[in-house]
């Protein structure tokens, strides 16, 4: 087996491993790693900036959100006040035209029945006048008494 | 692979530059050149891609590359397995357990090349890297918890008349860790393309049956790169979790 054998060779493979090693150690620590860590740190900040970053942005959203659904639920009571205002106001109206209407009405009727009342009342006394006249004159002309002397 | 030769010949070490230094031999070898290839690898694939990534400005910048996306990859992995076997206290040692761990996944991977060489598959090397971090994980206890670090070696709540018995068993396993770290990957990365090299031999031994082993060799060749992850991995938990025992005993 060379690796038993070759033991001529002992010296220098531990040579060059000790010279390869401790060059590659010695970079890798010094220049290489710290590159590395430097990279992946400055990397890794720039991620958790972006993220507080977003999350100020999802309040900021949020908070705008509530904003407009204040707004909107204001504005919502806003409009049914206006229309509930309106349905009230239009309602008294209706009614108030309703109330005078049927008093103009009733005023009317009134009226109308007074006139025919009178209208009633003096055919009456007319139709008496003159059922009293022809009574009047028949009496007379029955019994030859003058008409001034019959009374009725 | 020519006839008649060993399957373990793709282990062989050749120098490719002979140097000498206070007669020590430290020739640039094959194992040299992939551990430099390794090396190169790692470092532009997890430098390059953060050189030109600009700076977030905007949420478009947040789209990565696909480099970038790959190299965050392998950051993230190690960096959630710290985070779950250490937890806050293993940051520290994470460019270590990243070094490990990219060192020894990419020598496996490259290993998986045709005609490359896998320097983990070499006991001297897995060794080393284990030792180094028992000596640094035994280190690191003594400088958090003092004379008390030997305190790890009693299990609590133990009757005093087994401990006699369970110490020398605590600390040999204690000492075996480096070993059974380093047996462990290199044993794997040794059988895994020996037994490629084996059923390689035999496509060209059986001609035209060659095409059954040809198809295990294919499906292999899948579960060496499964391993090749997974041997990594397991080293880096495994440093991991002995970082976990140096920093809080028990």
């Amino acid at each position: 087996m060379p690796q038993l054998e070759q033991v001529e060779f002992f010296i220098s493979q531990l040579f060059w491993l000790g010279v390869f090693f401790v060059i590659l150690f010695t970079v890798l620590t010094y220049i290489t790693l710290p590159k590395i860590r430097a990279f992946l740190n400055q990397r890794d900040d720039f991620v958790k900036s972006h993220i507080s970053k977003q999350d100020e942005l999802i309040k900021k959203a949020e908070s705008i959100i509530e904003n407009y659904e204040a707004k909107l639920s204001e504005a919502k009571n806003q409009a049914s006040q206006i229309i509930n205002d309106a349905k009230d106001k239009a309602l008294k109206e209706s009614e108030n035209l309703i109330k005078a209407t049927e008093e103009k009405i009733q005023h009317e009727i009134k009226q109308t029945e007074e006139r025919v009342a009178k209208e009633k009342d003096t055919a009456i006394s007319e139709l008496n006048d003159q059922l009293k006249d022809s009574a009047t004159n028949f009496l007379s002309k029955v019994t030859n008494i003058e008409k001034g002397n019959i009374n009725l | 692979m020519a006839k008649g030769e060993s399957p373990l010949k793709q282990f062989e070490i050749q120098p490719i530059v002979d140097i000498n230094f206070l007669g020590f031999d430290i020739s640039f070898t094959n194992s040299a050149l992939w551990m430099t290839i390794t090396t190169a690898f790692i470092l532009i694939f997890f430098t390059v891609p953060f050189l030109k990534a600009k700076k977030t400005n905007s949420v478009s910048d947040l789209y990565p590359t696909r480099m970038q996306v790959a190299a965050e990859l392998g950051y993230n992995f190690i960096n959630n397995l710290l985070a779950d076997t250490v937890g806050k206290e293993g940051k520290k040692y994470f460019p270590l357990v990243f070094t490990l761990f990219m060192f020894i996944l990419f020598g496996n991977l490259f290993g998986m090349i045709p005609y490359s060489f896998t320097f983990t598959s070499h006991i001297i090397v897995t060794l080393a890297l284990a030792m180094g971090v028992f000596i640094f994980v035994t280190v690191l206890g003594f400088i958090k918890h003092g004379v008390k670090f030997f305190s790890f070696f009693v299990i609590p709540g133990l009757p005093v008349y087994m401990l006699p018995l369970l110490i020398p068993i605590e600390i040999i396993s204690y000492l075996s860790r480096p070993i059974s770290l380093s047996v462990r990957l290199f044993a794997n990365m040794l059988a895994g393309h020996t037994l490629l090299k084996v059923f390689a031999g035999f496509v060209s031994a059986l001609g035209f049956f060659g095409i059954l082993p040809l198809v295990f060799i294919i499906a292999l060749t899948g579960l060496e790169i499964l391993i090749a992850f997974l041997q990594a991995y397991v080293f880096a938990i495994l440093t991991c979790l002995y970082i976990n025992d140096a920093l809080h005993l028990h």
